[in-house]
């Protein structure tokens, strides 16, 4: 009989302390949601969250000029260079950090519905705005509901209600299956999950907040002077650390060798954008270090190529451009050697890109390509006009050296960045003419189904490939609910993308960022700043180290 | 009197009202800013929001009426691109602009002032000729250039200079605790960029002070100076120089204005935050409202200057001052 | 000659004494700026015949070269070639190769071509343009000059930049829309010398007898006044020259000049830049000493223009 008992004891010691090691394992909080809950791949963030002083003051320098509209994170554009200043005044509930696409921010748990119509988030205890007023769901709500910037209508369109339980959790309940929500709400690619206090904002109104921003982020506003400088200071009640520096400078430095002789000088500890002709003197300056930073593929548009009389209608001709062009040698002399040489035109950091062995760098073959341009009845060759990238000039003639040894004779038309992207934006209309190359490169986070609804479809104003095999294709992938199958889909759209030529890859490209020697730490261990996974920027903010002012 | 300084007023009032017309069509002749700011992906009603929170959705007629009415209660706009009003903007980067500029005239008459009298003075001789490729050659290299190789020796190997933008004082309007201090702090930042465009601009300073001396020196009036036997030295410093000077400064204010918004090259060379900086990049980014309010502002100031100038010249010539 | 009518006199007077001046005309001539400008309007319509090499493709490379440099026998060309004087140069591109390896000397040479042609049609178009609006002022007065003037000094103020933007993305970048800037914002200099001179010239003599004549304002525009006028025009036009260069050079900078590959002086400078930086100075300072010597020598030679045209100076 006390033989039973103790058995029985036994067996109910460890019933309950397995239970409570289940409950130890998922955290003192049970599910928001009720039902069956869809796989996400949402990690804590890893970095160093000791709290100290904050000390020392750091220079960045941007490659352009200044956006104070970027401070107001309420109407977020669609340029992932805002994000900069996301980082440092605002917080986000989930977004991209060292080492996840999608790591924990504001909030510490988000749950979305296995039938994906909804999605619930729980905040963090304790969390402030600048002011010190507390972070609550009704600023989640608020900021949800009243966003305006990019992909604003996706996100009002499918919310049906906002529940609020309590002050830290939040319902989203949708009209329909919004599989894509998790992507899209991950700070790194829309603005609505950046938090913007409500009682602040209704208080200043837009222009005031745009003049003078808070956000739950680690650094404040000090003050700015638009367009050319913006000062930022240490909130040392940032919930997850005290950040290491305590000032931070921001200036807008449009040219890149006033960026190089501003390090040189030691007027500048961080400057982006420091690629072509300047890369040996960086390299050779025993006083800077740099990150090759790898942000997209370059890859060559064909505008109009399915138009009648256009001659990059015939596969055969994108094939031999794709074989003319010499890219090791390319990547050797533009960026010293570091760029690689790409299959495809989506980075590998996005989530279902091709790479590796699925798809292998396109081989160069000037014969190979002489040869099918005279299978397409062009063996003399044609004129053409050739839209490089702003600033890359250089680049864009080294690729047209390349090109004319096939004959393809290209005049560069030469715009500045804003008015690029502005073409590009409008896709066929951008480019009249039926005769044009042009050169892109799109680091967009949200996986490669961002890059391929953006480029590669009928819908998109920006698209500039419209083909009803990858219109059938991309509609099951809309119609679908399931992740694997979804992939498979991506990744076929890919495949034929790349295998009829519509878009030619070149080189994977490194958007080399160099620091000065005030930066901590010492060396090449400096790298770890540039560890968040799809960031064409060094973030977070909070961990930079630099040596304290004299 | 009355009516000369009336008749200025009225050209005044039609030039710049021609000026606001003209730059109001120009600059939507440039491109199409909501495509610049939207960028590929961007939905069409993020398109349209944009469209109609900068106006762009109404007819044409009805955004020249709204702007020149906004312009006459000195209103010009919210920037597209920074989103701030323009009068702000561009009244904050207005006092870098004229600090550059002033220095920058300030060297081109020491350059040019007393090289262009010598060079008057031995007319065609090797003095001449020296003086001129001095001056001229700071009008015959492009100012990035200058700038450049400025920063290369003086602020890269030498490490005398620094070389990136004004340095931290600032101008604030509502604190003129702030004013003079401004003016002659940061000199070091402001020694190259000055130096470069002031170079460019003292071979105009030459010109206009020798060919000023050169009428003054050649009119009877200095002949009967001569005649009455005052020493050559004499008639240089008292007379000749006096008399010349006018051309020069009444050049030298419209110069200045001239700096102002012609020195971008300089400015994005040193990254000096001045207006020619902001028009750049408003027009880069078909920022319409600071393109106008820009233009605007540097033409109400070329204006201003010109009418005035107009009326010190009519109080000057006894002819008008003494009309009806 | 026969009979000489009267409202033709003074012109043909002024034609044989012009004549006969024509050869006391260059006494004094500034040599070396006049033997430079003339060089170079050589060098620029010749340029497809002397030329070592072609102006957009790299210079073919030996294997050696090839050796030298990258280790390998085969290359598509050999970047960054230093003047023949310096370790590692060679006679046959003389002045050095570019990032592309394409040989400096030919590129100098097409590009005296380009840079002569923007300057020179873009300051005559100006001109021509200054001059018949400032005339026209002038001589017609009234509203004519009202209007002209007031068009005139409202568009000094506009900045260049403001068209290079505008028409670079209205007609896509090219060398004519340079040449259209320089005439679009440079016609406003000349209009004010211009009616000014033209207020002068419309109170002399024989003007005033070709009015009385009856003979059509048409007429005594094109015979009496714009002949006279020639010469304030020819100085204001020998000295814009010399800015309009520069004004090149600075637009390529700012990346709405000349496009790529197109040598163009001022864009070799602006692309050079940062090999200026890196010690490979040659690249950008040979562009700028050819930048340099055109505009010194149009500027010293518009110098002694104005003071060789100008009555009162003549005999200094």
């Amino acid at each position: 009989m006390i033989k039973g008992l103790l058995a029985l004891i036994a067996v109910v010691g460890l019933a309950l302390m397995s239970c409570g090691e289940a409950a130890a394992q998922k955290g003192t909080a049970p599910a928001i949601l009720a039902g069956p809950l869809a796989k996400l791949d949402i990690k804590p963030a890893q970095i160093d969250t000791a709290r100290g002083t904050p000390k020392g003051t750091l220079t960045v320098a941007m490659h352009f000029a200044l956006d104070p509209g970027w401070l107001d994170v309420l109407e977020h554009s669609y340029a992932v260079t805002q994000q900069m200043y996301d980082y440092l005044v605002h917080d986000a509930m989930i977004k991209p950090m060292p080492y996840g696409y999608v790591t924990y921010g504001l909030a510490e748990q988000a749950e979305l519905a296995a039938d994906f119509r909804r999605a619930a988030f729980r905040l963090r205890p304790g969390l402030k705005f600048h002011d010190g007023q507390p972070v609550t769901a009704a600023d989640v709500k608020w900021t949800y509901e009243n966003f305006k910037g990019a992909y604003a209508k996706v996100f009002h369109d499918k919310l049906e209600y906002v529940q609020i339980p309590d002050d830290r959790t939040i319902v989203f309940h949708f009209k329909e299956p919004f599989i894509d929500f998790m992507d899209l709400y991950n700070g790194g690619v829309s603005g609505i999950g950046w938090i913007v206090p409500k009682h602040y904002y209704e208080k200043v109104g837009r222009d005031g907040f745009k003049a003078r921003p808070i956000g739950a982020g680690p650094y404040k506003l000090v003050s700015q002077q638009a367009g050319v400088q913006m000062v930022f200071e240490a909130f040392e009640d940032y919930w997850r650390r005290s950040p290491a520096t305590k000032t931070i400078v921001v200036k807008g430095v449009r040219d890149l060798t006033a960026r190089m002789a501003g390090l040189q000088t030691g007027e500048l500890d961080l400057a982006f954008g420091m690629t072509g002709k300047l890369m040996p003197r960086l390299m050779a300056d025993a006083n800077l270090r740099w990150d090759p930073n790898f942000t997209g593929p370059w890859w060559l548009i064909f505008p109009g190529y399915n138009e009648s009389g256009n001659p990059f209608r015939d596969k055969r001709v994108r094939q031999a451009i794709s074989l003319a062009i010499n890219r090791s040698f390319l990547v050797k002399q533009e960026t010293q050697g570091i760029g690689k040489p790409w299959g495809n035109w989506i980075s590998p950091e996005n989530r279902d890109a091709l790479q590796g062995a699925e798809a292998p760098v396109p081989e160069y073959n000037v014969e190979k390509a002489k040869q099918l341009m005279a299978q397409a009845g062009v063996p003399d060759g044609f004129e053409f006009e050739y839209v490089p990238f702003p600033p890359y000039f250089d680049m864009g003639e080294r690729i047209l050296t390349d090109l004319r040894a096939i004959g393809l004779r290209g005049k560069m038309q030469t715009l500045e960045g804003p008015a690029f992207r502005a073409k590009i934006g409008q896709g066929r209309k951008g480019f009249p003419g039926n005769r044009t190359i042009a050169q892109n490169i799109d680091p967009r986070a949200g996986g490669a189904k961002a890059n391929v609804a953006v480029y590669a479809v009928c819908g998109s104003s920006a698209s500039f490939v419209c083909e009803p095999q990858i219109e059938a294709l991309w509609t099951k992938h809309q119609a679908s609910l399931d992740q694997q199958e979804r992939e498979r889909l991506i990744k076929a759209i890919q495949r034929i993308l790349l295998d009829e030529y519509y878009f030619v890859p070149i080189y994977w490209n490194p958007f080399v960022h160099a620091v000065g020697p005030r930066v901590l730490p010492e060396g090449r261990a400096v790298s770890r700043y540039w560890d968040t996974l799809n960031a064409p920027y060094p973030w977070p903010w909070e961990i930079w180290e630099v040596k304290a002012d004299r | 009197m009355k009516k000369y300084v009336l008749v200025r007023a009225l050209y005044s009032v039609v030039t710049l009202w021609l000026l606001v017309t003209i730059i109001f069509g120009l600059v939507r002749l440039t491109g199409d800013p909501v495509a610049m700011k939207a960028e590929a992906g961007a939905d069409a009603a993020y398109v349209a929001q944009l469209k109609s929170d900068w106006g762009l959705d109404r007819p044409l007629h009805w955004q020249y009426l709204g702007f020149v009415g906004r312009l006459l209660r000195g209103d010009f706009g919210h920037s597209f691109e920074k989103s701030l009003p323009v009068r702000d903007i561009y009244f904050e980067r207005l006092p870098n602009s004229l600090k550059l500029g002033f220095a920058a005239f300030v060297i081109s008459v020491v350059l040019g002032v007393p090289l262009g009298m010598l060079s008057a003075l031995k007319v065609n001789s090797g003095w001449d000729n020296a003086g001129k490729m001095v001056a001229l050659l700071g009008l015959s290299m492009p100012g990035f250039f200058v700038g450049l190789v400025l920063i290369i020796v003086f602020g890269i190997n030498l490490g005398w200079l620094p070389v990136l933008g004004k340095g931290p004082s600032t101008f604030v309007w509502s604190m003129p605790s702030t004013w003079m201090p401004f003016w002659f702090r940061d000199w070091a930042y402001l020694a190259m960029p000055a130096f470069a465009l002031g170079w460019y601009f003292s071979g105009a300073m030459l010109r206009i002070t020798r060919s000023g001396m050169l009428d003054v020196l050649g009119s009877d009036y200095i002949k009967l100076v001569r005649l009455k036997g005052v020493p050559e030295r004499m008639v240089v410093a008292k007379h000749a120089l006096k008399n010349s000077m006018i051309p020069v400064l009444t050049f030298a204010g419209l110069n200045l204005l001239i700096m102002v918004n012609v020195a971008v090259v300089i400015e994005v060379i040193f990254n000096w935050p001045g207006v020619g900086q902001l028009l750049y990049d408003a027009l880069s980014n078909r920022d319409f409202p600071m393109v106008q309010g820009v233009v605007l502002m540097s033409g109400l100031m070329i204006v201003v200057l010109n009418f005035t100038i107009d009326v010190l010249y009519g109080y000057v010539d006894p002819r008008i001052r003494l009309s009806r | 000659m026969a009979t000489i009518p009267i409202g033709a006199g003074p012109t043909i007077t002024a034609q044989r004494v012009a004549r006969r001046r024509y050869r006391v005309f260059f006494r004094n001539a500034p040599i070396v700026p006049l033997l430079i400008v003339t060089v170079l309007a050589l060098v620029a319509v010749l340029a497809p015949v002397i030329a070592p090499h072609g102006k957009l493709d790299p210079v073919k490379p030996t294997q050696d070269r090839c050796l030298a440099k990258y280790g390998t026998a085969d290359c598509p060309y050999v970047d960054n070639v230093p003047p023949f004087w310096a370790h590692g140069g060679t006679l046959d591109t003389p002045l050095g190769t570019d990032f592309l390896g394409r040989d400096v000397l030919s590129r100098l040479m097409y590009g005296a071509s380009i840079s002569l042609v923007v300057a020179l049609t873009g300051t005559l178009f100006a001109g021509a343009i200054g001059t018949v609006l400032g005339v026209l002022a002038g001589y017609m007065g009234k509203w004519w000059d009202q209007i002209i003037m007031r068009i005139t000094d409202a568009w000094l103020t506009l900045p260049s930049l403001v068209f290079a933007i505008l028409l670079s993305s209205v007609r896509g970048p090219g060398l004519w829309n340079v040449v259209l800037i320089l005439a679009l914002v440079f016609w406003s200099r000349y209009s004010r010398a211009v009616r000014a001179e033209v207020l002068a010239i419309r109170e002399r003599e024989f003007v005033k007898l070709a009015e009385i004549n009856g003979i059509g304002k048409l007429t005594i525009i094109w015979r009496h006044i714009i002949p006279n006028v020639m010469n304030t025009v020819m100085v204001l036009f020998s000295l814009q020259v010399g800015v309009a260069v520069i004004i090149e050079a600075s637009l390529s900078f700012l990346g709405v000049g000349v496009p790529p590959p197109e040598p163009s002086w001022g864009l070799m400078m602006a692309q050079e830049r940062e090999s200026l930086m890196e010690g490979r100075w040659w690249l950008a300072v040979f562009p700028g000493a050819c930048i340099t010597m055109l505009v010194l020598s149009a500027n010293m030679l518009g110098d002694w223009l104005r003071v060789r045209l100008d009555p009162q100076l003549r005999n200094r």
